[in-house]
């Protein structure tokens, strides 16, 4: 079964992507929730250097099941490492130059939208800027973003072309499409339903305690304009007897207050001034 | 003889309690409908979505009631209990952050999963009330952004909120009474917010549950659609089961979309602006990022003035909605190869090129304001 270089590189590139990612993913969320940045300086370091291993074995799977169930072809062993070889050294001098081609498409056609709009402004109407906006991302964008595919696209046929290496070394295989993907999946996953599902959640429950063992109980990222005014909280210590003795106190003083009042003022003046005399007390025992 | 000499096997603890709960639920019934469901073609990564939105939806549930355990809907308390989640809550600014960025993840999610039914023409018959219920939880997901984005009650809130009821004000006949109905007086205040969460946290909630209940059952009832390539024979002969390859790909894209939140909460946790008031100061009034392009749009000149507002606001996506609602019963033509329909495929990348255009358009135009 003949396949083009391209459709085979994006075939393989695709699930490959995704079987790898999420594994870096998990180790670039324990980085962060150690503190350390996954895309700048030790972290970026430590996240490319153990992408590497989750690549090649990504590659060589996605590329062994490709193989298999679309053009019923299985290579042998060290596939993985083998094409990751070709395909990173391939990539170590398309991709650099891949970004230097579309930066400078980029710089180029942004300077000739630039022109234009000054052409058109000077000359025929003056552009509104919301239109502008939309305008100028058009000019250059759509250029930009069609040379980006066009490059994307080659460097996928060259993982493609790396691959058919491998399809006309394979051994051939045959039978039907579900004998073939039986016999893939028997070769890797176990036949016990419940076992992998519990396998994966265990993993699952395993990284969670890991991420929450490790994450910063308070944000991280204060914002420095609108930070929370933390209020230092004053714990008054309170001694059950120390309050009864108090309140004791209070009551008697209060009392003495109210018999004095009762016997040495006289009987017009009474009220108003048992009134704030109470209070004074109390307001004297508050504090 | 042999037979009755061979040990019988003897069940452990686990296996009796398994033995337990299916002799009474048929746990094995279950386990095997679930996951020896055949899937024409072949599993496929791009059947992930539906997996992954319900996965997004339900983690949006669990963050969401662990805030409620400290949000205060009231304007006098909004703003300081958000930002007492925030800033004194264990957690509290990760779960925030989380719930704020699962609501993102859910909107992308939603396209992406509309937009592979689209392109594999699985709305077509006999798939027309599947994509009808669809479209209804998209409106449920939008909703929901809307509602909850005036919950922390602060200036990006609060303004959000206006600029999207006046837009719902401009809507004919039921448009006054939505924006009364929503705004329970002349200006946001202590009515809106209380409506908006109780909407966000009952009604809104609920309504998902039944729909996407709804859904499932009418998905299951027709099936899958498969692939838009190939024969019936051809796809036929590829038929594997939900167990193991579509279920690995679910799970990788749901650890993938889980890692993704979670990376973004710890990268761009929620901060707020300053407390909410009717003086929007320095404040542009801004929507929620996947309403900025209809926002651009309504900065062009063509959208100037009443009727303009009304046409961009209203009508066009009022139309465009209307024309997705009536797809399945315009388009008959059982033809589902994408590339066999290229009106279909050349309308999909004009509108997403356009929503990707005005979108940065949006955030370009920011500039412009200072």
């Amino acid at each position: 079964m003949r396949m083009s270089n391209a459709k085979l590189g994006l075939l393989i590139f695709w699930p490959t992507f995704w079987t790898g990612f999420p594994i870096k993913m998990v180790i670039a969320l324990l980085l962060l929730a150690a503190h350390v940045h996954p895309w700048e300086g030790a972290g970026l370091q430590a996240l490319l250097l153990l992408s590497i291993p989750v690549d090649i074995w990504a590659l060589g799977l996605c590329t062994r099941t490709v193989l298999l169930e679309r053009i019923n072809v299985d290579p042998p062993k060290g596939t993985g490492l083998r094409l990751w070889g070709y395909w990173a050294a391939f990539s170590v001098v398309y991709l650099p130059l891949l970004s230097f081609i579309v930066s400078g498409v980029k710089a180029l056609t942004l300077a000739a939208t630039e022109a234009t709009i000054h052409v058109v402004e000077d000359n025929i109407v003056v552009i509104p800027i919301a239109e502008k906006i939309s305008l100028e991302l058009v000019m250059w964008g759509t250029p930009t973003t069609i040379v980006l595919i066009i490059l994307l696209y080659g460097w996928l046929w060259g993982l493609g072309a790396m691959a058919q290496r491998f399809v006309r070394t394979a051994t051939s295989v045959d039978g039907t499409f579900q004998d073939i993907v039986c016999r893939w999946d028997f070769l890797r996953i176990p036949k016990d339903q419940p076992l992998v599902l519990t396998a994966f959640t265990g993993t699952g429950v395993v990284l969670v305690l890991l991420f929450w063992g490790l994450i910063p109980v308070s944000t991280p990222h204060p914002h420095e304009e609108y930070e929370f005014v933390h209020v230092q909280k004053v714990e008054e210590k309170i001694v059950p007897k120390d309050v009864m003795k108090r309140a004791e106190q209070t009551l008697a003083r209060a009392e003495a207050t109210l018999k004095e009042l009762e016997t040495d003022k006289p009987a017009s003046e009474r009220p108003e001034e048992k009134t704030s005399a109470l209070t004074k007390t109390v307001e004297a025992e508050s504090k | 003889m042999n037979n009755q000499s061979e040990p019988a096997h003897q069940p452990n603890a686990f296996e009796k309690v398994v033995d337990f709960v299916d002799e009474r639920v048929g746990l094995k019934t279950i386990q095997a409908k679930m996951l020896n469901e055949p899937v024409p073609g072949g599993s496929r990564w791009a059947y992930a979505f539906g997996s992954c939105l319900l996965f997004i939806f339900i983690m949006q549930v669990v963050t969401g009631i662990l805030l409620m355990f400290y949000y205060v809907p009231s304007t006098d308390h909004a703003y300081a209990s958000t930002q007492y989640i925030i800033h004194e809550v264990d957690y509290g600014w990760f779960l925030l952050s989380y719930h704020f960025w699962g609501s993102s993840a859910m909107v992308v999610m939603v396209f992406a999963h509309m937009s592979q039914v689209f392109l594999w023409g699985a709305y077509k018959k006999p798939r027309e009330l599947v994509w009808l219920v669809g479209l209804a939880l998209f409106g449920l997901v939008m909703a929901f952004g809307f509602t909850g984005y005036l919950l922390p009650w602060d200036q990006r809130a609060y303004w959000a909120t206006v600029v999207g009821v006046e837009i719902m004000d401009k809507t004919p006949i039921i448009g006054d009474f939505m924006s009364r109905f929503l705004k329970g007086g002349p200006t946001p205040g202590q009515m809106t917010l209380s409506r908006f969460f109780v909407i966000h946290v009952m009604i809104l909630p609920a309504a998902l549950m039944g729909l996407a209940g709804l859904h499932l059952f009418l998905f299951r009832k027709a099936g899958p659609a498969g692939p838009f390539r190939g024969t019936p024979e051809q796809i036929k002969a590829k038929t594997d089961y939900f167990f193991p390859r579509q279920i690995w790909k679910d799970i990788v894209a749901m650890a993938s979309v889980f890692l993704i939140i979670c990376s973004l909460a710890f990268i761009e946790p929620v901060v707020l602006l300053e407390e909410a008031t009717p003086d929007p100061g320095d404040y542009h009034p801004e929507p929620e990022w996947y309403f900025l392009f209809l926002f651009q749009m309504l900065r062009l000149k063509i959208f100037a003035g009443e009727f303009g507002q009304f046409l961009g606001a209203v009508a066009i996506p009022g139309a465009f909605l209307a024309f997705l609602a009536a797809l399945p019963f315009l388009d008959k033509n059982p033809e589902r190869n994408i590339f066999r329909r290229p009106i279909a495929l050349i309308g999909w990348i004009a509108i997403m090129a356009g929503i990707l255009i005005f979108t940065v358009s949006a955030v370009l135009n920011r500039e412009f304001l200072h």
